[in-house]
């Protein structure tokens, strides 16, 4: 083992591998557009006198489904890459893509829940939209639960880029479900809700203006900039249990 | 750098943008923190800070809407009559309560000095009363609006309803009201019933029956009757839910603040393993 010290590899070492110069300007964009456009939403765009304070959760609610759809969909194209290619790169890319996409799930479900409780009067109802996005973000958790109960990695990167694939479907159900089901009480934003739908409120020129800059933030430069962060840590991890294997072998 | 001075410059132009377009008031409302009402078309606007007044010079009549901070709806009807008006305000010739859609409402009719008459709807908000007030003072009429509960739903017009508000309000009871043309409102189609000097205008409406009578000339019953309607139908209160947005903005932290951190605590404990090894490394040298 002597000598060893000298051997480990360079991609291990902070030092080594500093951050690309893009990634810390797409940080900071990111950090700064975060803030603006909590202050747009929070505080510049007139409260929905029909809602409420709690209208201005839309600003949140709808970017991060949008947000999730972007890292969702780059876990497609990295699994469909991986698979084509077999390089460990777009692996790392689709797993980034379903952590990422998970969070935004989440704060999508349950920023519409708590929304729903003082505007449907319940946290939660099994609507059509609802129930397909619960179900859309328990498929993205059972994915991570199976990829760590795999222990061949060429396995395990070949099978989760099959499921990332099709688990897509669930993110697609989500998103025109409730033009396909009438019988929904969730709003339509973009295009004439349903008549069932409850807790509509216009899309006047005030709230589009408010809300794009926050659906630019969440559809491409928050999940981007995650994803990055996070695929360069997978690829210093793997390098790290290369490593260790290294170590245990000898 | 220069992308990003692209994109910085796009999204401050529609931050700029945004908070300047944001601030549309859309359909034209009164609004104001404790509440909201329709402005009234062709009437004379003379609302002011907490309160919404309209006036039609024509009819000498007034609908004024605001809250008080009292706890006794009567009360607080009075002392909203007693500042609109300046005149002494004796008690109700007619009173009653009546359920709408957000909560119960008193119905108050006062025969003022003057020749003024006032109908006013008040319920109980939170830790306010609001209070709709319509005042008249036309010499040559005596005008009231009533919100009646309809008592038999059998009925596809609010005759019985408008029978018992003339019977209430009227101290010659008329002996015989004849059933007029029905009104083409925009609130819908008002039952007309006439005779001796009274003219009664009914709406049905879900459970409830609106009524508008007056005594003496008719005048433009048709249109203060519409007024006062839209006024109470379209009255509603901002609901104060903050708290469920700060709830809101917590979950979004809080997840985000997770996701970002396992990024941080994986790398920490990425480092630690790598000294490790290293220490590993040095001692096996």
């Amino acid at each position: 083992m002597a000598g060893k010290a000298k051997s480990l590899p360079g991609e291990l070492r902070i030092e080594a591998r500093p951050q690309p110069r893009a990634l810390r300007l797409l940080t900071i964009v990111t950090i700064v557009g975060f803030a603006a456009t909590l202050v747009l939403g929070l505080g510049l765009a007139g409260t929905d006198i029909q809602q409420g304070e709690i209208q201005r959760i839309f600003y949140i609610h709808m970017p991060s489904f949008f947000g999730a759809f972007t890292a969702f969909g780059l876990t497609v194209v990295g699994g469909l890459i991986y698979l084509a290619r077999r390089s460990e790169k777009w692996d790392r890319i689709a797993l980034a893509g379903v952590e990422v996409g998970l969070a935004f799930s989440l704060i999508n479900l349950l920023t519409g829940a708590i929304w729903a409780r003082p505007i449907w009067n319940t946290w939660w109802t099994w609507d059509p939209r609802l129930t397909s996005a619960a179900i859309m973000c328990l498929t993205y958790a059972a994915y991570l639960m199976l990829r760590a109960g795999i222990e061949d990695a060429g396995r395990r990167r070949a099978f989760m880029s099959v499921y990332g694939i099709l688990a897509f479907v669930t993110v697609l159900i989500t998103l025109f479900i409730i033009r396909i089901v009438p019988e929904t009480i969730h709003p339509v934003i973009i295009g004439a809700s349903p008549q069932s739908a409850q807790g509509s409120f216009e899309a006047t020129s005030g709230v589009v203006m408010a809300l794009i800059p926050s659906l630019l933030l969440w559809l491409i430069l928050m999940p981007i900039t995650i994803m990055w962060h996070r695929v360069r840590l997978e690829e210093r991890m793997d390098a790290l249990n290369g490593l260790k294997m290294q170590v245990l072998s000898e | 750098m220069k992308t990003a001075i692209t994109v910085l410059t796009f999204a401050l132009a529609l931050l700029i943008n945004g908070a300047a377009l944001a601030e549309d008031p859309g359909a034209p409302y009164f609004q104001s923190r404790a509440f909201n009402v329709p402005i009234l078309e062709g009437w004379d606007d003379q609302s002011g800070e907490g309160f919404a007044q309209f006036h039609l010079a024509e009819a000498q009549a007034t609908i004024r809407t605001t809250t008080r901070t009292l706890s006794d709806p009567i009360a607080a009807a009075e002392a909203e009559l007693a500042l609109l008006t300046s005149l002494r305000v004796p008690p109700p010739t007619y009173s009653g309560k009546v359920n709408l859609a957000d909560g119960t409402w008193h119905v108050l009719v006062y025969d003022l000095e003057e020749d003024t008459t006032a109908s006013v709807m008040a319920r109980i908000a939170d830790d306010r009363v609001a209070v709709i007030s319509f005042v008249e003072r036309d010499r040559a009429a005596r005008t009231a609006m009533l919100t009646l509960a309809r008592s038999d739903e059998s009925h596809e017009d609010a005759a019985r309803e408008m029978i018992l508000a003339a019977d209430a309000l009227s101290e010659t009871m008329p002996s015989h009201l004849a059933q007029g043309k029905s009104a083409m409102l925009p609130s819908g189609e008002w039952a007309v019933y006439a005779g001796e000097g009274m003219t009664v205008m009914g709406l049905v409406f879900g459970n409830d029956s609106y009524v508008a009578l007056r005594q003496g000339e008719q005048g433009d019953l048709a249109a203060l009757a519409e007024a006062y309607n839209r006024t109470l139908l379209g009255f509603f209160i901002t609901p104060d839910n903050s708290h469920y947005l700060a709830l809101a903005l917590a979950a979004v932290f809080v997840i985000l603040g997770t996701l970002v951190g396992s990024l941080f605590w994986r790398e920490r404990g990425l480092r630690e393993e790598l000294t490790v090894l290293e220490e590993l490394a040095r001692v096996d040298e």
